[in-house]
């Protein structure tokens, strides 16, 4: 029995009415009343100064607000044009939205955004996250500008961060993006990307929006996507990234199964793009000279090295499972080791990574369980980081990261040949 | 003696605007003339307009295509006499077609005796009669308009070595409105065609009459004093006669123009006119709602005049740089297009002779509020030419035949005044009345039978509107409205087929007539109005509740 349409009848009528754009900027929400309006005025603002003749389409797809996130934007579509300075546009900038009737999930939200792009015919979209404070214009026009006037098919944006701030990304899932995909994208897992239309077609015929890693993390997803269909990707440097309130982003566990287990899950659907390729290559880098690395103040490490240590201990026989025997042995062979003195050997971490995802292709285990295994490691990864960087500046910091990518590179073979090897 | 509501005849006019020099050409001279369109008055009746706008027809060395007048009070002799002229008015009143001139009050040709005499010595009688200075440095900041060519306001007199004030350029000096002497001047002059019969003036360049310092000299409360002053003469004296501003501005100061109802009677809509050109480039209805929202209401006895091409440049002043950029870059691509702030060409190159945007931005035109204006030659889709230079390409020849000089003239082609459109699109081989005529699905057939149409139904000149919003931007609908009468216009101004939902409500039960073919659509119910409309396409209904 064929699937039902997604979309529903109001929102189809609505992109009817709409008709096709040259641009389409995305907003999901789930409970953003308090933050909606500051991201559709700095949305709308960024359309009416860079981009005055063309046809634009604000789309608001929401998982089912409780709140008066609903009311916000039809509200600020009354007031529009009020407040933006004497800025005016060309054409009508259309405002649409929808509600999808499922649990709320950044994936379901990216469905009906590139499937709404394909129906206008956008050609080049940009999502932007209502939770993140400090969404300015020139994102929105600069995530937009190299799709549209560059022919770039996913511009990832690139970010300044305090030291210590996106660690994971830092240290797991750039290096090994990089070199298991060949291609430098930093930041692959932001709340705010550009893509082209045809990218969000072909991401909206592939059959893969019920997989869990997609409807969690789809944007990982897409700029792999991207990758292995062999378009072209780039990043534009936005700046300092916002911080998100206090509370509101996933503990370490959920972050490591929603970008770990998506990227694996990536890693286990494009295998025939990475498995034979080597090395990696930069991607179009927009914006002005930046550093990716401002101060700031190292988290306590404390308590962070004995959950290491203690999970080394509980998860021995599932570690057993999933490295190999020396890697293990090396594992807690350091875990043993005084916390003062500690360190987590880059080849040695490489190495874990490399047999995890393995590990995850052969299924082991439980695929969740596994993934959920490589928390304790982490964060003796991150314990290791900090002894070893409390007082680096961010020149040496950013130093050591590019030391590792080339280590992820360099031990790719290894990867190939635990992925490859007969289970 | 006219009812009250015969005086409003301008409410219900289809105006044509022409040159008596490019119409038709009775004498063989290569220059149109009275009798010529005298001629030509048939086939203005035929295509059923009740109204025409003559251009400057006086005296003038024609450094300005006659808006630099050198005598108010006779014909020039290229057009034939003043008798001509009357015979003229005469044979259009006889077809219930009225005749409206040109007045250029804010300026004379330097050529005109009142200015020969001024600048003849500083203590002549006339010398008050126009502005001067000794140095060039008064009313600085005013704007210059011709910035193609003008430097300065003021012009340096040899003569009376002094300087004299013109807004337009140098050879035009300004007349001197704070001399009541001039104001006197001008009111004989309008009294003088007046009695002959004509039936209202187009005051040209009415902004600009008084000068003050510290300010930018237009739209001055004594420019304001002037004009009430006329219209009261002209009411007492002229009961019927119409005053047609020509004040490019935008709506919120045009609107002073009409005063309590004892300025203007008429005043052109600037603005609106490139906003519907960039309605139908930009596939969306915002920039003319825009506009009309930001119109404000008019005194009732007044009307708005709205046009889609005339005999200068399609003025780009009323818009901003963004809207100017985009306009240029979409119909002016080529340089040779665009003359001081704005586009020399005709309607149907504009259109790149797309029949269907053309009958569109006509619908369009005939369907608004407010008097049209139909720029001769646009009613069988005449072409230009942008390389005769200053506005000259879109006041060639009326094409009238593929015969020699398109039936315009029996001169020799190297006499006529203005070289005809002869190329392979637009010439007047391909584009002529006379094939036009012909052809029942002719441009010129249509433009008739729309004319007809709007001539039909009163709403269209006097009915108020009310613009919809479906959420198909790319479709503008509105209800116009007079009494019992409602009509309901829905344009596709998209190059695509669109499917629009009308919430027509207020219309319940009301049969949707459409009024070119009387055909009946579905009654309007509970649910909103589904309309499908292929590219460019409109409809004009009737709404009947029977």
């Amino acid at each position: 029995m064929a699937e039902e349409s997604f979309l529903a009848d109001d929102f189809l009528r609505q992109l009817m009415s709409v008709g096709e754009v040259d641009l389409l900027v995305g907003i999901p929400s789930y409970n953003n009343a308090s933050t909606l309006g500051q991201t559709l005025q700095s949305v709308e603002e960024s359309l009416l100064q860079n981009f005055v003749r063309e046809r634009a389409a604000i789309l608001n797809v929401d998982g089912g607000s409780t709140d008066e996130t609903l009311q916000v934007f039809e509200q600020s579509a009354e007031q529009r044009g009020a407040s933006h300075k004497g800025l005016t546009s060309l054409r009508t900038i259309h405002r649409i939205s929808c509600q999808y009737d499922k649990s709320p999930s950044q994936g379901w939200a990216l469905r009906n955004i590139v499937a709404a792009a394909d129906l206008l015919r956008a050609r080049a979209c940009a999502v932007i996250s209502p939770a993140t404070a400090n969404v300015t214009p020139l994102w929105v026009a600069n995530l937009l500008r190299p799709v549209h006037r560059e022919g770039l098919d996913f511009v990832a944006p690139l970010y300044v961060r305090s030291r210590f701030q996106g660690l994971l990304a830092r240290d797991l899932l750039y290096p090994m993006t990089r070199a298991v995909f060949g291609q430098r994208i930093r930041e692959l897992y932001a709340d705010e990307w550009g893509f082209s239309g045809r990218l969000a077609s072909q991401c909206l015929e592939k059959d893969v929006w019920h997989e869990e890693p997609v409807r969690v993390r789809p944007q990982a997803w897409m700029a792999i996507t991207a990758i292995g269909g062999g378009l072209k990707c780039g990043q534009y440097f936005l700046g300092p990234k916002g911080a998100a309130p206090a509370g509101t982003g996933p503990d370490i566990v959920e972050a490591i199964r929603q970008t770990v287990g998506n990227f694996f899950w990536c890693m286990e659907t494009n295998q025939a793009y990475w498995l034979s390729r080597s090395n990696s290559q930069p991607v179009s880098t927009f914006g002005p000279d930046h550093e990716l690395s401002s101060d700031g103040i190292p988290p306590s490490p404390e308590k962070i090295f004995e959950l290491f240590r203690t999970g080394v201990t509980e998860l021995e026989p599932i570690l057993a499972s999933i490295l190999a025997p020396d890697t293990h042995a090396q594992i807690k062979a350091i875990a043993l080791s005084d916390r003062t003195k500690f360190h987590f050997a880059m080849e040695l971490w490489v190495k874990t990574l490399y047999e995890f995802a393995a590990s995850y292709h052969h299924t082991v285990l439980n695929r969740d369980h596994l993934v959920q295994a490589l928390v304790p490691l982490y964060r003796g990864k991150l314990y290791s980081f900090l002894l070893e960087h409390a007082n680096s500046s961010g020149e040496e910091m950013e130093a050591q990261s590019e030391i590792l990518c080339q280590e992820f590179e360099r031990q790719k073979p290894y990867l190939v040949e635990r992925w490859t090897a007969k289970s | 003696m006219l009812s009250q509501d015969e005086n409003l005849w301008y409410k219900d006019a289809i105006i044509y605007q022409l040159h008596v020099r490019t119409f038709c050409d009775s004498n063989a001279d290569g220059i149109g003339d009275f009798r010529g369109l005298t001629s030509k008055l048939d086939y203005l009746q035929e295509l059923g307009i009740n109204a025409i706008w003559l251009l400057p027809f006086y005296p003038s060395p024609l450094r300005d295509d006659g808006y630099d007048i050198a005598d108010y009070t006779s014909v020039h002799p290229s057009y034939g006499s003043l008798q001509d002229f009357k015979d003229f008015l005469t044979a259009a009143h006889n077809r219930r077609i009225r005749v409206i001139t040109e007045m250029v009050v804010n300026h004379t040709s330097d050529q005109h005796p009142w200015f020969q005499e001024a600048r003849s010595s500083r203590e002549n009688p006339k010398r008050d009669w126009y502005v001067w200075s000794d140095t060039d440095t008064r009313y600085q900041g005013v704007r210059i308009i011709f910035i193609d060519t003008e430097m300065s306001n003021w012009a340096w007199d040899p003569i009376s070595k002094s300087y004299y004030w013109h807004r337009f350029f140098n050879h035009q000096p300004d007349l001197n409105y704070d001399n009541p002497a001039v104001r006197e001047a001008m009111w004989e002059v309008m009294k003088f065609w007046l009695d002959i019969g004509v039936d209202g003036f187009r005051l040209d360049a009415v902004p600009y009459l008084i000068e003050r310092d510290g300010t930018s000299c237009e739209n001055l409360p004594e420019t304001h004093e002037i004009i009430r002053d006329l219209r009261k003469r002209i009411d007492l004296a002229y009961p019927g006669k119409m005053l047609l501003a020509e004040a490019n501005q935008w709506p919120a100061d045009v609107i002073s123009y009409f005063g309590n109802g004892d300025e203007f009677h008429m005043a052109f809509h600037f603005p609106l006119m490139p906003r519907m050109f960039m309605a139908v480039k930009l596939e969306d209805r915002k920039p003319i709602i825009e506009i009309l929202e930001q119109t404000p209401q008019i005194p009732e006895t007044c009307q708005w005049c709205i046009f889609l091409r005339n005999h200068d440049e399609l003025t780009l002043e009323m818009v901003t740089n963004v809207e100017r950029d985009y306009m240029y870059d979409e119909y002016a691509v080529d340089k040779a297009m665009r003359i001081n702030l704005g586009i020399r060409r005709r309607l149907a190159p504009m259109m790149e002779n797309d029949r269907r945007r053309v009958e569109l931005l006509t619908g369009l035109l005939l369907s608004m509020p407010g008097t049209p204006i139909i720029y001769y030659g646009d009613e069988i889709g005449m072409g230009d030419n942008i390389y005769l230079g200053d506005r000259n390409g879109v006041r060639t020849p009326m094409q009238w035949n593929g015969g020699w000089n398109a039936g315009f003239s029996a001169a020799d082609p190297e006499r006529l005044y203005s070289p005809l459109i002869s190329n392979a699109i637009y010439g007047y081989q391909a584009i002529n009345v006379d094939s036009q005529r012909r052809s029942a699905h002719s441009l010129l057939s249509w433009t008739k039978s729309v004319i007809q149409t709007r001539n039909a139904f009163r709403v269209f000149s006097r009915g108020s509107i009310e613009f919809l919003n479906p959420s198909n931007h790319r479709v503008l609908a509105y209800v116009r409205k007079l009494g019992d009468e409602k009509v309901l216009i829905v344009n596709n101004l998209s190059s695509s087929a669109q499917a629009v939902e009308l919430n027509l409500q207020m219309y319940k039960r009301h049969i949707p007539i459409e009024m070119f073919g009387r055909n009946l659509f579905p009654r309007i119910g509970d649910l909103p109005y589904l309309l499908t409309l292929g590219p460019y396409q409109f409809y004009w209904f009737r709404l009947r509740r029977i």
